[in-house]
């Protein structure tokens, strides 16, 4: 009888153990390796602005079928969303948002500031999950107060395009300067180059103006974002610099070219030079397939700088499951992930261990380093809207770079805390 | 019984007065969900945007109580005096613009003409149409080297010139919706007896007089309706400003408006008391401005 129940006994203490083990370990130990195919399932929830039907689509249905092959056990969907932020927006606000979306890198300070994404540093150690491999300057976009919220699944910085054919004509070599660029503009000018066009194109928009400003060491915040430094002589000479050629007729607004933007002037060959990131060689390739151009390292003043538009994987501070959004989001960024992505060179990895299979795109990559991400401070959108009109307005003739810049300086005052 | 009242005329009280509470009652009842409906999403969003506009609310809930804060910054914003004055020029052009080409309109197709139906049709078409599709369309048109400058030989880029792009905006809109305001003055062409113009006829009034002396003032109650719905519709105008300026209200503010502006604030910005203070402001404007209309012109009756 004794016997029997020691038996019992330790039969009972062993499935304890067992099931306490199980209860511990199912919890997660400290630091083991990504989550294996058999540990985490669950359905999540991918939403992002890459529509279905399109190319990039394709890509990205490609991507989750590897991650499907690879964890069998996590069902992931994904939507379109268009418009994209306000549907994201009504989804945080309503508590059902995606588990794993899209942040665009504008987009990031006002969502991570109002807490809807979820830190990661704790996965990141939990998991081993190294940043290394990622461009710094594209990693930090996505970091606030020191924490991570996100990693860049892509990047495209501005460079510079020209159309090899009127180059030739006028015999020029590709500028790598200010002086360079202007001289090279005057040349094409004097030989009517093109014909019923300007040399360049450049956007009245700060989203290719800031790219100038950079070069000449000027910004509009300090470095640790609390300022604002609009009203120096580095911006204004920058400012001046870039509405100087479209005043003295050596560059044109795509508006002023007849095109919607200043891919489309190049195309139409309206334009010689203009500064677009690697959207434009699709867009060439099908619309504009007998347009001769290259695509060169951006120009540079006193450094060399440019600007970067990238968007970040984040995971919802809301998401119901956050093991799975966490297998999700490093697939997506990892090496294998990224490299089905980028594959058709429609965005360009954020990491420096891929590499691209398709070719052309050698001055952008070169351009990486030097990319800022295009960003600024929480409540600045309204700064941007006051930054573009005037902008516009001082291309008309109706400002002058000096109200320009003391209106902006304004508005950036009053959205920093 | 005690009561001395003639069974028959008992009965037929208490039939009458419960047939007229079971009359009510129907009518309530048939009434009632499409006055639920109303009042779950017209009247308590309305109410609820009243009190968002007094905290500082983001994303998650309300983050601060501000008070009247809000409306007192909006006072002092540059942006929405530009996007105020904006839609004021803006209704000033385009209500009587749509007023006289819908009732150009309306006159035509009331006459008896041959292809009465396809001239109704076609200048309606403009108002069912996508407005988005419509812009894409005029920005294409209106192309620094698209049709109308070619047919003008200018070169100007319409939606790109802050001197041009509001106007281009008013024209679009000004054809786009006199289809609408025709479908109202036919409404009110038709309410107006033959036997007037019988009158008129005997009198050997000619068209022009008749048209002036007669249609055109017993075409009040239209002109108010008409007139009404115009200023709101104007007031409230955004697709449009959105598509050409690209959200970003347009070369030199010139086509911010505020719905725009309220748009921004909330969906970039993420300020949802701020915003929900702009849409109260355009909403007591609106009110305002109805209710000065009907106190000036009276009540639409035909006399």
């Amino acid at each position: 009888m004794r016997k029997r129940m020691t038996f019992v006994g330790i039969g009972c203490l062993a499935i304890v153990v067992a099931v306490a083990a199980g209860i511990g370990g199912g919890g997660g130990s400290a630091a083991t390796a990504a989550p294996t195919a058999r540990d985490v399932t669950g359905s999540i929830t991918l939403a992002g602005w890459t529509s279905g039907g399109s190319t990039e689509g394709q890509l990205l249905r490609q991507v989750l079928a590897g991650f499907k092959k690879k964890y069998p056990k996590i069902n992931v969907t994904y939507t379109a969303l268009d418009p994209y932020q306000q549907n994201m927006l009504a989804q945080f606000a309503a508590r059902k948002p995606p588990d794993v979306f899209y942040v665009d890198s504008n987009d990031f300070p006002d969502w991570v500031k109002q807490g809807l994404l979820q830190p990661l540093d704790s996965y990141m150690k939990k998991y081993k999950f190294s940043t290394k491999p990622f461009y710094p300057r594209l990693l930090n976009a996505f970091k606030y107060k020191g924490k991570t919220y996100g990693f860049p699944k892509g990047f495209s910085p501005l460079s510079m395009e020209i159309n090899t054919s009127m180059l030739a004509r006028v015999g020029g070599k590709a500028p790598t300067t200010w002086a360079q660029l202007r001289a090279l503009a005057q040349r094409m000018k004097a030989a009517n180059i093109p014909e019923g066009g300007r040399p360049i194109c450049l956007q009245p928009e700060w989203a290719r103006l800031l790219a100038f400003v950079y070069q000449n060491k000027g910004s509009l915040l300090n470095s640790s974002k609390t300022k604002a430094t609009v009203v120096t002589p580095a911006v204004r000479d920058a400012v001046n610099f870039y509405v100087g050629l479209i005043n003295s007729g050596l560059a044109g607004t795509q508006q002023q070219l007849g095109a919607g933007w200043c891919g489309e002037a190049l195309g139409k060959e309206k334009a010689a030079i203009t500064f677009e990131g690697n959207w434009i060689m699709p867009f060439m390739a099908e619309q504009f397939p007998s347009v001769k151009y290259r695509v060169y390292r951006m120009v540079k003043n006193k450094q060399a700088a440019t600007l970067s538009f990238t968007v970040s994987y984040s995971m919802a501070k809301a998401s119901k499951n956050k093991a799975a959004a966490w297998t999700l989001l490093t697939y997506l960024v990892g090496k294998p992930g990224m490299t089905t992505w980028t594959s058709k060179g429609l965005e360009l990895p954020s990491r420096k261990d891929v590499k691209l299979k398709v070719g052309g795109r050698t001055s952008f990559i070169r351009d990486a380093p030097i990319g800022r991400p295009w960003q600024f401070a929480p409540g600045f959108s309204k700064v941007m809207t006051v930054a573009n009109n005037e902008l516009t307005a001082v291309i008309e003739g109706k400002q002058t770079v000096n109200g320009m810049l003391a209106k902006v300086q304004e508005a950036a005052n009053e959205a920093l805390p | 019984m005690a009561v001395a009242v003639p069974q028959r005329t008992q009965r037929r009280r208490e039939s009458l007065g419960s047939a007229k509470a079971r009359e009510a009652f129907v009518g309530y009842a048939f009434v009632a969900l499409p006055l639920g409906f109303f009042f779950l999403f017209f009247i308590f969003p309305m109410i609820y945007a009243f009190y968002i506009s007094r905290y500082d609310w983001g994303v998650l809930g309300p983050i601060e109580n501000l008070g009247l804060q809000n409306y007192r910054e909006l006072i002092d914003d540059e942006l929405f005096r530009h996007a105020l004055r904006n839609i004021l020029v803006y209704t000033l052009f385009v209500v009587p613009g749509q007023m006289a080409l819908g009732l150009l309109a309306a006159v035509i197709v009331n006459q008896k003409i041959r292809g009465r139906p396809f001239f109704r049709a076609s200048f309606y078409f403009p108002s069912l149409a996508s407005s988005a599709a419509i812009v894409a369309i005029f920005i294409y048109l209106l192309n620094a080297d698209g049709l109308v400058n070619s047919i003008l030989g200018t070169n100007t880029a319409f939606f790109a010139d802050s001197d041009t792009a509001l106007p281009a905006i008013m024209a679009l809109n000004t054809w786009t919706t006199s289809g609408t305001i025709m479908l109202f003055y036919l409404a009110a062409l038709q309410a107006i007896p033959t036997d007037v113009y019988e009158a008129a006829a005997i009198d050997a009034s000619g068209a022009w007089r008749t048209f002036w002396k007669i249609t055109f003032p017993l075409l009040k109650p239209g002109h108010f309706f008409v007139l009404v719905v115009s200023i709101i519709g104007c007031l409230k105008v955004f697709d449009q400003m959105y598509i050409v300026s690209g959200g970003t209200g347009g070369p030199n503010y010139s086509t911010l408006s505020v719905v725009l502006y309220m748009y921004r604030t909330a969906i970039s910005d993420l300020r949802w008391g701020y915003a929900a203070a702009i849409g109260v402001v355009l909403f007591l404007m609106i009110f305002v401005f109805t209710l000065v209309q009907r106190l000036l012109f009276g009540r639409a009756e035909v006399s």
